[in-house]
């Protein structure tokens, strides 16, 4: 990862994520939210999370486990690439309806955020974080379509017990 | 098997009090509701299903997503007919009452009933159309009933389809006035069959039952819920096939030159055979004795059909079948000394059956694997020597076959 630098302690939030419940409203199928998010996909240039009827996009991230976050990079294409973003902490099953809502934070993507210069978020709001909603409101140019390269989180985890990670020691 | 809650939108106006689908359209679109759920509750017993009139004094829902198919039968019953349909209020009400069900893992479906004119332009249907695209809601139009393009109805409700449709879970269906009832124009399209398999199979039996007549499977077995049943009714109507075949091609033709038809129908036999290996050699072995040209062709088509199945329902049929058709052919029996003297030359006697026969192994083997075979049945023995599956044995089944001819 040579275009961003991880915040002195914290991780990348992408081992954390609960693939199963991961969702995003508004996504054309043959570039999903899995192309912004998993490990691998995002770095790759060919691949992007791009915006279907209009240019607005709903992600849902859950968390296999409690987290604070501190900050977020968010990269996409100069045109296409996001502006508006307000971010959910713990608000299950979000629709376009009610974006509206007042979010736990909210930042305008600037050009050099495109190019992965990491946001820091508001860490107060995001220290019991189960689960995030990312609502896209529009893109940099106006257009109908919403494009983005990389979507990483970084923070730390609370220390709650993965029952997973539990049977891997076992095995030992 | 896809997880699905779905809204059902009836239209209930004035205009469904025609009786161009019989009995009149409202107990049409009855049917249909009532097959619909079934459908939907067979693919998945977690789907649910809601209801809501659109027309009336105004867009009301009369069930919420529910499994319970009672509930939405019973209030079918009481619907009353009466206003004007309002299609956009219908679907965006619907749209919330998906929004609002209980299991939020299930995709959303609407399905819309347009039987009457459609006041609302284009423009507002497709953009209600992105609004639900935007939320991943599937749409299906069943457009039957006022069908005049006048007004372009079915022009913007394929609009509103086009602007949902996803990776095309969204479907219109054109349901024209006619003999047919609303819910079996609707069994066949993508509105059952997009369910899946387990909806499809619900609705194929449901068809069969309501028409009396085949339709998406054969036979009006679903493959997935009778695999066994299906497959003998599929092999017996092939096999009834291929005899009727046979019987018109030997009406046709006159007895044959023979040899060359006989020699090569043997040849063929023992090459099948080999790979067979299997019960209907046994009809084979019947069959073979009577060989002629003609019957040659029902020989390989019966050898082709045992072959991918291999079941003994074939061998009794096949049975019956020859035994019919036994004749003492006097030209069939010099077909067959014809073809003996053209096979390569291998002396054939009783000692080269012995040795098959010694093989025990193999012999219990078979014999055990056929229920209802007599061992001593010299046409098995043939069948042994069959199964070794060399020239030699054509040679021997012939002489086997011609010496039995001859007694």
């Amino acid at each position: 990862m040579s275009s961003s630098v991880i915040p002195r302690g914290q991780v990348d939030l992408v081992d954390f994520v609960d693939w199963s419940g991961v969702e995003c409203l508004n996504q054309i199928g043959k570039n999903p939210i899995a192309n912004a998010l998993k490990q691998g996909y995002r770095d790759d240039d060919g691949l992007h999370l791009e915006s279907d009827a209009d240019e607005q996009l709903l992600i849902y991230i859950p968390f296999t486990q409690v987290v604070k976050l501190h900050s977020a990079v968010i990269t996409g294409p100069e045109e296409e690439g996001p502006r508006t973003v307000k971010l959910f902490a713990n608000k299950e099953h979000m629709g376009f309806s009610n974006v509206n809502d007042p979010p736990s934070d909210s930042f305008n993507i600037s050009a050099d955020n495109l190019k992965g210069k990491p946001v820091t978020l508001k860490y107060v709001k995001f220290q019991n974080v189960r689960s995030l909603t990312i609502f896209i409101e529009d893109n940099q140019g106006g257009g109908d379509v919403t494009k983005l390269q990389k979507i990483s989180l970084y923070g730390t985890t609370v220390d709650t017990t993965n029952m997973k990670d539990l049977k891997k020691i076992e095995d030992h | 098997m896809v997880l699905e809650a779905t809204m059902i939108c009836i239209d209930n106006s004035e205009w469904m009090r025609n009786g161009d689908y019989a009995p009149r359209r409202l107990q049409a679109q009855a049917d249909a509701v009532n097959l619909i759920c079934g459908a939907k509750t067979q693919s998945n017993p977690e789907n649910t299903v809601g209801l809501l009139a659109m027309a009336g004094k105004g867009v009301r829902v009369l069930v919420t997503p529910t499994s319970d198919l009672g509930k939405i039968l019973a209030c079918m019953h009481g619907l009353k007919i009466g206003g004007e349909m309002d299609l956009t209020a219908g679907v965006q009400v619907a749209h919330l009452a998906l929004k609002h069900r209980q299991n939020k893992k299930q995709q959303q479906r609407i399905i819309v009933f347009a039987g009457s004119p459609i006041k609302h332009d284009k423009k507002t249907l497709e953009a209600i159309g992105r609004k639900l695209k935007k939320n991943s809601v599937a749409i299906d139009v069943v457009d039957f009933g006022e069908l005049d393009d006048d007004d372009g109805k079915h022009e913007k409700l394929a609009a509103l389809v086009a602007a949902v449709s996803n990776n095309d879970n969204s479907h219109i269906v054109p349901v024209p006035t006619g003999s047919s009832a609303l819910s079996d124009v609707l069994i066949s399209t993508p509105i059952f069959t997009g369910d899946g398999e387990g909806g499809s199979g619900f609705a194929a039996s449901a068809a069969a039952a309501a028409a009396g007549g085949m339709s998406g499977f054969d036979f009006g077995v679903d493959p997935n819920i009778d695999p066994e049943l299906a497959l003998a009714l599929r092999i017996s109507m092939e096999e009834e096939r291929a005899r009727q075949e046979a019987a018109a091609k030997k009406a046709a033709e006159d007895d044959a030159k023979g040899e060359k038809g006989a020699e090569q129908a043997s040849s063929s036999n023992d090459a099948t055979m080999s790979e067979a290996g299997n019960t209907s050699a046994v009809a084979i072995d019947d069959k073979r004795r009577n060989l002629s040209d003609d019957e040659a062709a029902l020989l390989e088509e019966a050898l082709a059909m045992s072959m991918d199945v291999g079941k003994n329902k074939s061998v009794d049929i096949a049975d019956t079948d020859m035994s019919d058709a036994t004749t003492e052919d006097p030209e069939l029996a010099h077909a067959l000394q014809m073809s003996l003297q053209e096979s390569t030359k291998e002396p054939v006697s009783q000692s080269d059956m012995s040795k098959v026969l010694e093989d025990p192994s193999f012999v219990a083997s078979v014999i055990t694997s056929l229920p209802g075979v007599d061992p001593n049945d010299p046409s098995l023995k043939d069948l042994l020597a069959s199964l070794e599956g060399q020239s030699e044995t054509l040679k021997k089944e012939t002489d086997e076959s011609k010496k039995d001819g001859d007694k």
